[in-house]
C-alpha cells in the first residue's frame, strides 16, 4: 500500500493509492479532497444573503424558506450524484476489471468488465470543454472480431488525473495484463 | 470525458517518456504548428501542401502538429503517417469549410494546443481560412513567432476583396514572415497587405515526381487526346473550354477530349457535347481522386489548362511530369512555372487558345516533340517537397531569432499600419485577446497542462510502437 | 532581402520559379512590381456631362415633391378631384401621343404593343382602381395618421433610393411598388372615394408612366430632356413653395446639391482614384461564348 500525491487537470491535489493484493491483483484508488466545510459555508451563506436581499425588497417569507430548501436539497444532490470521493480500479488478472466510484454520500457505483471483453488499456487524448486532456480508457473488443474495438470505457471520469498519475496506473495495469495473457 | 469513439481509427499512445526522449526534444530545432481550416478529409491544393510539407519537416527532425476544425464526426486528435498529429478542434464552420471568426473564441483551444505541444513557430495557411487568421492573432498575443503562407491571388476591385485585403493587412502587419508560392503571388500579397517585400519569401509548391511518371503505352495511337483536369468552375475558364471543344473537334476528326473534375460548369460542357454530338469524343470523368489523376494524364498527348487566375498551378507541373505537352493561359503565376519549351502560353481567349493548341497538334503529328520520358526527367527535379521543406526551414530559422512585438508595440503598429479606424478597432480586439489570455492563464496556469507526448519523427515513439509487439 | 548577401550582379534575376537562382528566397529585385498598372482604362468624367446625368436624380426628387403638392392641395380641398382627373387624362393622352411619336421614330420595325392592348390595360387599371377606391379609402382607417405619414415618407424615400436612374424605363419593381404603396397610404387620408381614385391615377401617371416617357426623351432629344428636367425641378420647387416655404427651400437645396455639388465632388475625387491592375487579376472572358451553346 503506497500513497502518492498528484494533481488533476485543473491543478487540484489528488492522491493515488496503489494496493497490491497479489502479483496479479492490484487496486488503484484516486481520492479527491473531501468537501470542505468552508466551501459549503460560503455557498450557503451567499444563497442566504441573496435570499435575504430579495426578501428585504419583496417582504415575502416564501423566499427565505425556499432558500433554505434549495441549499439543503442542493447539498444532498451534490454529495449524492456529483461529488465523488474515491474512484477505484481493481485489476484482477485473468478475471477482469472492476471500476467503482464512491460518492460523498457513501453511494457506490460499481461496474465489472470481464477479461474476455477487454482488448487493452490505453491512454488517449480528447478535447474536454476548452482543454485537451489525457485520459485512461479500457478498449472493449467487438464480440465476433477480436481485433476490432467496439467501444471505449473512460476511467477516472470525475477525478481526471493528469498524465503522471495515468502513466503510473497504466504501467501497473500493463504488467498485469501482460502476465495473464 | 471527451467523446466515446471507435478507437480503431485512433492510434493510441502508450506513454513512455524517459530521459532519452527529453534529450531528443532538446536537439529539435522547431516545434511547428500548422493551422488552416483546410485539411484532409477536405481535398485540394492547400490540404496536400500542408500534409507534404509537414511530412518533409518531420523527416528533417522537426516536430509538426496540425490544427484544423472538426469535419463532421472527425473531431479530437488523430495521427497520420510518421506520427503527424492532427487536432480537429470543434469550432463552428460558417461558409465553405471556413470557420466563423470572432478573433477571441478560439483562443482557449488553440492556447491549449500551443502550450501542450510546446510550439515555437505557428505557421498559418491560406487567406481564405479564418482559423488561420485567428491562430496568427492568438499566437502573437502569446508571444510566439508566426509565419503565413498565401496560396491564392486576389483582385482589388470588388467589395469582398476590399474586406479580405483589410483583414489580411491586419493579420500580417505584425507577422514575422510570409511565404508566397510564386513571384506574382508575392507582388499581389505585398500590395494587398501593404508589406515590406523583404519579409516575403517565394517558395513554390511542389509535386511528387514519383506519383507522376509517363507511360506512353497508354496513349491510343490513332488519335490525339487533350486532357483537362480541374474543378469545373468559372475561375478555371471552363466557359473558354466550352468554346474550344467544338472549334477544334470540327477541324480535327481524330481529336479527343478527356475531362476530369466536377463543378457547376459541367452543364456547359454537357450542353456543348449534346449540341455538337461529341459523346464519343468528349469524355467527362467526373470528380477524380488524387491517386487516379496519373492514370488519366498518361492517356493524353496534350494537357490543357484554361484557368483565368492561378497563383502557381500544380496541375500543369503534374501534366508535364507525365510527359504531356502543356498548353495554358498566360495568367497569374503560370508563366513562371515551366520553361518556355515545355509550355505553350496563350491569351485567355478562345481564338488564342485554339491557335496555340493547333500549333501543338501540328507538331505532335510531325513527331517533333521530345519523348515523354525526357520531359519527365527535366521536370522531375524542378519542384520537390524536400526542396520546399529546406527553404521553409530557413524561414523558420530566421523567424525564431526575431522579436515578437510586445503588446504596447503591437498596438502601436496596428494603429499606425492599418489605418485609424480598422487599426483602432483591432488594437482593441488585440487588447481583449490579451486580457482573455490573462484570464485563461489565471483559470488554468500553463504548468497544469500536460506536455503532450512527442511521437513524431523517424526515431519517435511512433516507429518504436510499430516495431514493439503489443502486450496481448 | 538585400541584406542576406547581395549576389554578384553578373547573373540577372529572372522572374521564373523553375530555375534555381543564386538569390535568397526573399530577394527583391529592381523589377519587383514592374507589371503594376494603375488606373487603366479609367473613364474621365467631365463636369457638365455628369451634371446632365445627375439632373435626372433632381428631376425624380421634384416629381415626388409635385405629387406631395397635389396631395396637399387635395387634402385641404383646394383642388377638386374632377379637375385633377381631367388634367391627368389630358396629360396622359398628350404623353401617350408623344411616346408613340418617339417610338415610331426610333424602332418602327421591332414589335410593339398595339394601341388596343394599351387601351385595354388602361381601362383595366382605371376600372379596378375606381371599383376599389372605397375600399382603399377605408383601408388605413384603423391606423393612426402619424403612422401613415411616417410610412409614406419611408416608402417615398425607398422609391427614390431604389429608382433605377441608369435605365429608368420601365421603373424597377421595388421603386414602383414603394411609390404606389406610399400613394395608397396618402390617398386613404383624403376626404372622399373619388379623391382617392384621382390621387391614385395621378400617382400612376407620375411614378409609372412619366419615367418611361422621360427615358424616350433622353434617348431621342437630349437637349429637350435637359429642358424638361429644369422645368420639372422648377415646377416642383414652385409648387411646394405655394404650400410650404421651408419645404421649398429644402427641396431646392437638395436639388442643387444633387445636380451641381455631388458631380463636383465626383470629378474632384477622381484625382484620388488609385486602381491597381497586374498579372494577378482574374482574366475576363470578353468574347460572347453563348453561340457555342445555342
Amino acid at each position: 500500500m503506497e500513497e502518492e500525491a498528484f494533481t488533476d487537470i485543473n491543478g487540484k491535489p489528488i492522491t493515488l493509492d496503489c494496493h497490491s493484493h497479489s502479483s496479479f491483483c492490484r487496486e488503484f484508488t484516486v481520492s479527491s479532497p473531501k468537501v470542505s466545510i468552508g466551501k459549503v459555508m460560503v455557498y450557503t451563506c451567499s444563497v442566504w444573503l441573496l435570499a435575504y436581499a430579495v426578501f428585504f425588497f419583496t417582504q415575502n417569507t416564501a423566499v427565505l424558506s425556499s432558500a433554505i430548501l434549495i441549499t439543503l436539497v442542493g447539498m444532498m444532490l451534490h454529495i449524492h450524484f456529483v461529488k465523488v470521493d474515491h474512484e477505484s480500479l481493481l485489476v484482477i488478472g485473468s478475471l477482469g476489471i472492476q471500476v467503482s466510484s464512491s460518492y460523498a454520500s457513501g453511494r457506490e457505483v460499481t461496474t465489472f468488465i470481464e477479461m474476455s471483453k477487454i482488448k487493452d488499456i490505453v491512454i488517449n487524448e480528447a478535447i474536454y470543454m476548452h482543454q485537451i486532456i489525457y485520459y485512461l480508457c479500457v478498449l472493449l473488443k467487438e464480440p465476433f472480431e477480436p481485433n476490432e474495438v467496439s467501444s471505449v470505457v473512460p476511467l477516472f471520469q470525475s477525478s481526471k488525473p493528469r498524465l503522471g498519475c495515468l502513466v503510473k496506473v497504466y504501467k501497473s495495469c500493463q504488467e498485469i495484463l501482460s502476465t495473464c495473457q | 470525458m471527451g467523446q466515446r469513439r471507435r478507437a480503431g481509427a485512433v492510434k493510441t499512445l502508450s506513454s513512455e517518456r524517459d530521459s532519452a526522449d527529453v534529450a531528443r526534444i532538446c536537439n529539435r530545432k522547431h516545434n511547428i504548428c500548422m493551422v488552416s481550416d483546410f485539411f484532409y478529409p477536405n481535398m485540394g491544393g492547400v490540404e496536400s501542401h500542408i500534409y507534404q510539407l509537414s511530412q518533409c519537416l518531420i523527416e528533417k527532425g522537426h516536430k509538426v502538429v496540425i490544427a484544423t476544425h472538426a469535419y463532421g464526426r472527425r473531431r479530437g486528435v488523430r495521427y497520420l503517417t510518421n506520427g503527424l498529429k492532427v487536432y480537429y478542434l470543434p469550432l463552428q464552420v460558417m461558409y465553405s469549410q471556413s470557420t466563423a471568426t470572432t478573433c477571441v473564441h478560439s483562443l482557449p483551444l488553440l492556447r491549449c494546443v500551443f502550450v501542450r505541444e510546446q510550439i515555437t513557430v505557428v505557421h498559418a495557411h491560406s487567406s481564405f481560412s479564418s482559423m488561420a487568421h485567428d491562430a496568427l492573432f492568438h499566437a502573437k498575443t502569446m508571444g510566439l513567432n508566426t509565419v503565413f503562407t498565401d496560396h491564392s491571388l486576389f483582385g482589388f476591385a470588388d467589395l469582398s476583396s476590399v474586406l479580405t485585403n483589410k483583414l489580411l493587412t491586419i493579420t500580417l502587419c505584425d507577422t514575422n514572415h510570409i511565404v508566397c508560392v510564386s513571384y506574382t503571388s508575392k507582388e499581389n500579397t505585398v500590395l494587398r497587405a501593404v508589406l515590406n517585400p523583404e519579409i516575403v519569401s517565394v517558395i513554390p509548391n511542389a509535386v511528387d515526381p514519383t506519383d507522376f511518371t509517363p507511360d506512353p503505352s497508354q496513349r491510343p495511337a490513332d488519335r490525339i487526346t487533350i486532357v483537362v483536369i480541374s474543378r469545373l468552375v468559372y475561375r478555371k475558364g471552363i466557359d473558354l473550354l466550352g468554346g474550344i471543344i467544338p472549334e477544334l473537334c470540327l477541324k480535327h476528326p481524330d481529336l479527343h477530349f478527356l475531362i476530369g473534375g466536377e463543378g457547376p460548369k459541367r452543364l456547359v460542357l454537357e450542353e456543348v457535347r449534346e449540341k455538337y454530338q461529341l459523346h464519343d469524343r468528349v469524355r467527362l470523368l467526373g470528380a477524380l481522386e488524387h491517386k487516379d489523376v496519373r492514370g488519366v494524364l498518361v492517356q493524353g498527348h496534350i494537357f490543357l489548362n484554361t484557368s483565368l487566375t492561378e497563383a502557381f498551378c500544380m496541375a500543369i507541373v503534374e501534366g508535364a511530369s507525365c510527359g504531356l505537352q502543356v498548353v495554358s493561359t498566360r495568367v497569374g503565376g503560370i508563366p513562371e512555372v515551366l520553361p518556355d519549351d515545355l509550355i505553350t502560353l496563350c491569351e485567355p481567349t478562345v481564338r488564342s487558345l485554339c491557335d496555340g493548341l493547333e500549333q501543338v497538334i501540328a507538331k505532335q503529328r510531325s513527331d517533333s516533340f521530345p519523348s515523354p520520358a525526357s520531359i519527365h526527367n527535366r521536370v522531375r527535379n524542378l519542384y520537390t517537397w524536400k526542396n520546399v521543406a529546406e527553404r521553409t526551414e530557413k524561414v523558420y530559422d530566421k523567424v525564431v531569432g526575431e522579436e515578437v512585438l510586445p503588446l504596447a508595440k503591437r498596438l502601436r503598429r496596428l494603429r499606425s499600419h492599418c489605418g485609424p479606424v480598422a487599426g483602432s478597432i483591432f488594437a482593441f480586439v488585440a487588447m481583449l485577446d490579451f486580457l482573455f489570455l490573462l484570464l485563461l492563464q489565471w483559470l488554468l496556469p500553463d504548468r497544469f497542462m500536460d506536455v503532450a507526448v512527442d511521437a513524431t519523427g523517424p526515431h519517435g515513439l511512433w516507429r518504436q510502437k510499430t516495431s514493439r509487439k503489443k502486450f496481448d | 532581402m538585400g541584406a542576406d548577401g547581395a549576389p554578384s550582379q553578373s547573373v540577372p534575376w529572372r522572374k521564373v520559379l523553375w530555375e534555381r537562382q543564386p538569390f535568397p528566397d526573399n530577394y527583391v529585385d529592381q523589377r519587383f512590381l514592374e507589371e503594376l498598372r494603375r488606373n487603366e482604362g479609367i473613364r474621365e468624367y467631365r463636369y457638365w456631362a455628369v451634371v446632365k446625368e445627375a439632373s435626372l436624380v433632381g428631376q425624380q426628387l421634384s416629381c415626388v415633391a409635385i405629387f406631395i403638392t397635389f396631395w396637399l392641395y387635395m387634402e385641404q380641398g383646394l383642388l377638386a378631384p374632377e379637375t385633377l382627373l381631367w388634367t391627368s387624362l389630358v396629360c396622359g393622352l398628350l404623353g401617350y401621343g408623344l411616346y408613340q411619336a418617339f417610338t415610331s421614330q426610333t424602332d418602327s420595325c421591332s414589335e410593339t404593343r398595339t394601341h388596343l392592348a394599351d387601351l385595354q390595360s388602361a381601362a383595366l387599371f382605371l376600372s379596378f382602381t375606381f371599383g376599389f377606391s372605397p375600399v382603399l379609402k377605408t383601408l388605413t382607417e384603423s391606423v393612426s395618421t402619424d403612422t401613415v405619414y411616417a410610412m409614406s415618407a419611408v416608402m417615398l424615400l425607398a422609391h427614390l433610393v431604389s429608382f433605377p436612374y441608369g435605365e429608368p424605363s420601365p421603373p424597377g419593381s421595388l421603386s414602383l411598388n414603394a411609390a404606389l404603396f406610399a400613394s395608397v397610404c396618402l390617398a386613404s387620408r383624403l376626404p372622399g372615394a373619388l379623391h382617392t381614385f384621382a390621387m391614385l391615377s395621378c400617382a400612376l401617371l407620375v411614378f409609372a408612366l412619366w419615367p418611361c416617357l422621360l427615358q424616350r426623351l433622353r434617348e431621342n432629344s437630349p437637349l429637350q430632356f435637359t429642358g424638361v428636367c429644369v422645368g420639372v425641378c422648377t415646377g416642383g420647387v414652385g409648387g411646394l413653395a405655394s404650400q410650404s416655404l421651408g419645404g421649398a427651400v429644402l427641396l431646392s437645396l437638395a436639388v442643387v446639391s444633387v445636380t451641381f455639388l455631388c458631380p463636383l465632388l465626383l470629378v474632384w475625387l477622381q484625382r484620388h482614384k488609385d486602381n491597381i491592375h497586374g498579372p494577378w487579376d482574374e482574366a475576363e472572358i470578353c468574347e460572347d461564348l453563348s453561340h457555342f451553346l445555342h
